[in-house]
């Protein structure tokens, strides 16, 4: 119904969310100073799809570094998809890394541990060819 | 006025192998600027991704720790200010320093839970940092740098230090420092 885009910031993510599709895209770094602000329009995109509609809902994440505040801010996020999953709805998140960048591994790990929905972590080869960080 | 002899701070800077310094009022646009200017030298050293993350990330954190907690104590725009440095040891640790005027007995409180995150593992931090996130925001204290100092301690390779300077009867300079 609707879509959302978000252009990426020296310290926010592009974002982008697809309603048609049931996709929300993030990605880059996020360190803004108030994280609350920033995500506020992507939990209320994601509580309108998954309120409107009973289609699947997929997150392709390629976020890199996450400031404590972005980290709790999408931790609220992944709670939604949890309640959502639990009520029988089709949620996923597939989080794409720099293979030469394990942190961003453990960060996404540390997310997948409270989730029971479908949780892929996966190394993205053509990022060998980019240089972040 | 004296003048400010430039060599003797440039000697200063280089035989602690500073590589980046700041001191003033600081805003989220120059937490911005200067971390760039950050991100270029590591790239330049080319450390590891993960490792050039890290330091990134403990520069943030402590940086905005010190933003919000001016926020938070109604600090006018210059007394916002920070002291920043961040520096190459001999065994190629990153050290990244942080200091800001405080009241006296915030940075005591603060001194007191460096002490003793210094004391836990990382499993007993990431522990920590676990019930912290699920702690309900308004419970957050804005004085306590909760979470952000927990992020730096699971980052550190070596337990935090924090020192507290008396200024006045009020307020003191608090200093915290990260090895990573």
């Amino acid at each position: 119904m609707t879509d959302l885009s978000i252009p990426s910031s020296q310290s926010t993510p592009a974002v982008e969310g697809v309603w048609e599709q049931g996709l929300l895209r993030m990605e880059g770094d996020s360190y803004p100073e108030n994280s609350f602000d920033f995500f506020s329009p992507v939990i209320l995109w994601i509580e309108g799809f998954l309120t409107r509609t009973q289609r699947p809902l997929t997150l392709e994440l390629r976020l890199i570094y996450m400031n404590t505040s972005s980290v709790k801010a999408m931790m609220d996020i992944f709670d939604m998809l949890e309640e959502a999953h639990r009520e029988g709805r089709q949620v996923r998140v597939r989080w794409r890394y720099d293979p030469r960048n394990e942190r961003v591994v453990e960060m996404a790990e540390d997310f997948r541990e409270d989730c029971t929905f479908a949780f892929d972590i996966e190394a993205d080869e053509a990022d060998e060819a980019r240089g972040a960080y | 006025m004296d003048h400010i002899d430039l060599y003797s701070l440039r000697e200063q800077l280089s035989r602690h192998r500073i590589l980046l310094c700041f001191n003033g009022p600081i805003s989220q646009s120059l937490i911005e600027e200067i971390g760039n200017a950050l991100k270029n030298y590591l790239q330049v050293e080319q450390i590891q991704p993960s490792a050039a993350m890290d330091v990134f990330g403990v520069y943030i954190e402590l940086t905005q720790n010190i933003r919000q907690y001016a926020l938070a104590r109604g600090y006018g725009e210059h007394e916002a200010a920070a002291t920043v440095s961040v520096a190459r040891d001999e065994l190629g640790h990153y050290i990244v320093q942080a200091g800001n005027l405080v009241e006296a007995e915030d940075g005591r409180a603060l001194l007191a839970r460096v002490a003793d995150l210094a004391g836990r593992d990382k499993s007993e931090l990431k522990a920590l940092y676990k019930e912290q996130l699920r702690r309900p925001r308004e419970t957050q204290a804005g004085v306590g740098a909760g979470l952000g100092l927990i992020d730096v301690a699971r980052k550190a390779a070596q337990p935090l230090c924090a020192s507290l300077t008396p200024v006045d009867e009020q307020r003191a300079f608090l200093s915290l420092r990260a090895v990573i």
